[in-house]
């Protein structure tokens, strides 16, 4: 699976829980600071893990809203989750 | 107007079961006959580890071998510093029927704050989990008189339980409103038990269910609503150690009922639809939803997958919930009927409270919690013909407006909640760059519902809601936000204050 794959994968994830935030979904990029340019919340959080791991089947250790600054940073930890 | 309700909820179960919902006056007294007659059942599941009921009985008797040898007996109080875990419900039990006070310190405090709360609750001993000893260091160096236990301890022979009344304090909790400063709130062992009962009114399946804790056991509905009721009917909880890990937790323990705030509720819905499949299992019947109003769209859609989505309303100072709503479908913007033993009195649209759930008082706050012997809520209810009650704001929400009206944004957003397409709704006090006051609308759309819209499509439907309003009730400002607003640790909306 390429990083682009992932990212069209996200988007997907993303717009299924946040439908009116497709502007923003749509143009972001790996650089996409997840609380400030997708205003993302604590709940919406723990949406996005829980989907990326029915959705990718693998699993996340203990993280927080801490551990992911950028869709970057998502993408990377999936991509090690991968190989 | 003094409510003895039990006759009330009688119908929503049968006979047997009804009966056997009995009223105690402590903690000590429903665990020891819980202990006996379920020793056999699965009391607790946590990380891999099950629990029946005489085991935990068992590790609860040791346990206070422990404390009693660090000088805690009946009337001390003890700190209790653990995340949800079986060794938390251990310590708690072991503390209770002591007859000592458990000091229930919220898990994210840091090491100072662990200090403080030792000083200003007068703590004769602390029980900590050993994932948050090191929270512990700031009370050992400056308290050297403070014995302070791991909650992982054993000793090797068994403490009696020690005989207490229903006015011997039990335990302490923060208060964590959304406004104003946390405070201890002292429950009694009487008021444990009746909020305890309390959980047991209004749904068909009472006894031998499967909980699945998701919410802190520093909140009231945690260490009441799920672990005591939980106990009490005999039932066994799964702690859920991770929120992330809930849905798979879920898919392998089935619960029967679950206690939520309705935003988790929420978004386990939308996950269920974007992967086809139930995520709350198919043994779910119920969903306790409080701390938050949850929209009558949740109500009807988990009605639809055959789960009862119940609303009700509680606070800290009242040991769990006051009201539950066993008719959420019919009155799905209701709180419910109260629950027994309580007296309502209603003020200036402002519910005050007495009654055998109720707090002692606050502990270490210069003022008490009550007003020639009323709690007053700061929560703005109506109550219909049939007695059910419904919310309809807060006191420190309201907002006097330049012309000396007074709005609760509560009442003004249920109005807007009411369109299918808004997801959750805030109405503030808002200025403009010339310095005047106005009314103003911020929403957040639902995606299932709004996939279509455009944001002007929305703010029409919301104007034309608008102007249905009373004048002064009418927004001056609707936005259609891009993100959720920020949230407290309970996932409760924060509001907006104004400045200054």
């Amino acid at each position: 699976m390429t990083r682009q794959d992932i990212v069209e994968r996200l988007k997907d994830i993303l717009l299924s829980a946040d439908d009116k935030n497709r502007e923003a979904v749509e143009a972001c990029t790996e650089a996409s600071n997840l609380a400030t340019d997708l205003g993302f919340s604590s709940i919406s959080m723990l949406y996005m893990v829980i989907a990326i791991e029915e959705s990718f089947g693998i699993r996340f250790e203990d993280v927080g809203m801490a551990d992911f600054q950028t869709l970057g940073d998502v993408i990377d930890y999936i991509e090690s989750k991968l190989v | 107007m003094i409510f003895e309700t039990r006759e009330l909820f009688r119908k929503y179960t049968d006979d047997a079961t009804f009966a056997r919902i009995k009223e105690y006056d402590t903690v000590g007294e429903m665990w020891a006959l819980c202990a006996a007659e379920y020793a056999d059942t699965p009391a607790i599941e946590d990380d891999g580890r099950v629990f029946t009921y005489a085991q935990l009985e068992d590790d609860v008797a040791h346990f206070r071998t422990s404390l009693a040898a660090a000088g805690v007996k009946a009337g001390t109080r003890v700190g209790l510093l653990s995340p949800n875990s079986y060794e938390f419900v251990k310590a708690f039990l072991a503390i209770t029927t002591l007859g000592a006070t458990a000091v229930i310190l919220p898990a994210q405090l840091d090491a100072g704050t662990v200090f403080g709360c030792s000083m200003k609750f007068g703590l004769s001993a602390l029980v900590a989990h050993p994932a948050l000893w090191d929270n512990t260091a700031v009370a050992a160096a400056r308290r050297p008189d403070l014995p302070i236990l791991s909650a992982a301890d054993t000793a090797k022979d068994a403490t009696a339980a020690v005989p207490c009344d229903k006015t011997t304090p039990c335990v302490i909790m923060f208060t964590g409103g959304t406004t104003g400063q946390s405070k201890g709130a002292l429950l009694s062992n009487g008021a444990v038990m009746q909020g305890t009962v309390n959980g047991c009114y209004g749904t068909k399946d009472v006894f031998g269910q499967r909980y699945l804790l998701v919410l802190p056991l520093s909140h009231v509905f945690g260490l009441i609503r799920n672990l005591m009721t939980s106990l009490y009917t005999g039932s066994t909880l799964f702690i859920c150690r991770n929120n992330k890990d809930m849905f798979r937790d879920i898919a392998m323990f089935r619960p029967t009922i679950m206690v939520m705030v309705p935003a988790l509720a929420e978004m386990a819905l939308t996950l269920s639809k974007k992967f086809g499949r139930n995520m709350l299992g198919d043994d779910l019947k119920v969903i306790i939803c409080g701390a938050a109003a949850a929209p009558p769209y949740l109500v009807k859609e988990y009605d639809k997958i055959g789960v009862a989505l119940l609303q009700g309303y509680g606070l800290t100072e009242s040991a769990n919930l006051v009201s539950g709503n066993p008719e959420s479908l019919q009155k799905p913007t209701s709180v419910g009927i109260p629950y027994p033993h309580q007296e309502f009195r209603i003020e200036d649209g402002e519910l005050w409270i007495k009654g055998a759930n109720m707090l002692e008082d606050y502990v270490g706050e210069p003022e008490s919690a009550y007003e020639d012997g009323w709690f007053k809520t700061g929560d703005l209810v109506r109550m219909d013909d049939e007695g059910y009650l419904y919310i309809t704001g807060r006191i420190k929400e309201i907002i006097v407006l330049a012309n000396g009206e007074n709005v609760s944004p509560a009442e003004v957003e249920t109005h807007f909640n009411a369109l299918p397409f808004v997801q959750d709704s805030q109405v503030f006090e808002a200025v403009n760059d010339e310095g005047s006051h106005f009314l103003a609308l911020e929403i957040v759309p639902r995606a299932t519902e709004a996939g279509g819209m455009t944001k002007e499509q929305m703010i029409a439907e919301l104007e034309a809601v608008n102007a249905t309003l009373p004048p002064y009730q009418r927004v001056n400002r609707i936005v259609v936000r891009d993100t959720d607003f920020e949230r407290t640790p309970a996932m409760k909306i924060k509001r907006y204050k104004l400045e200054g």
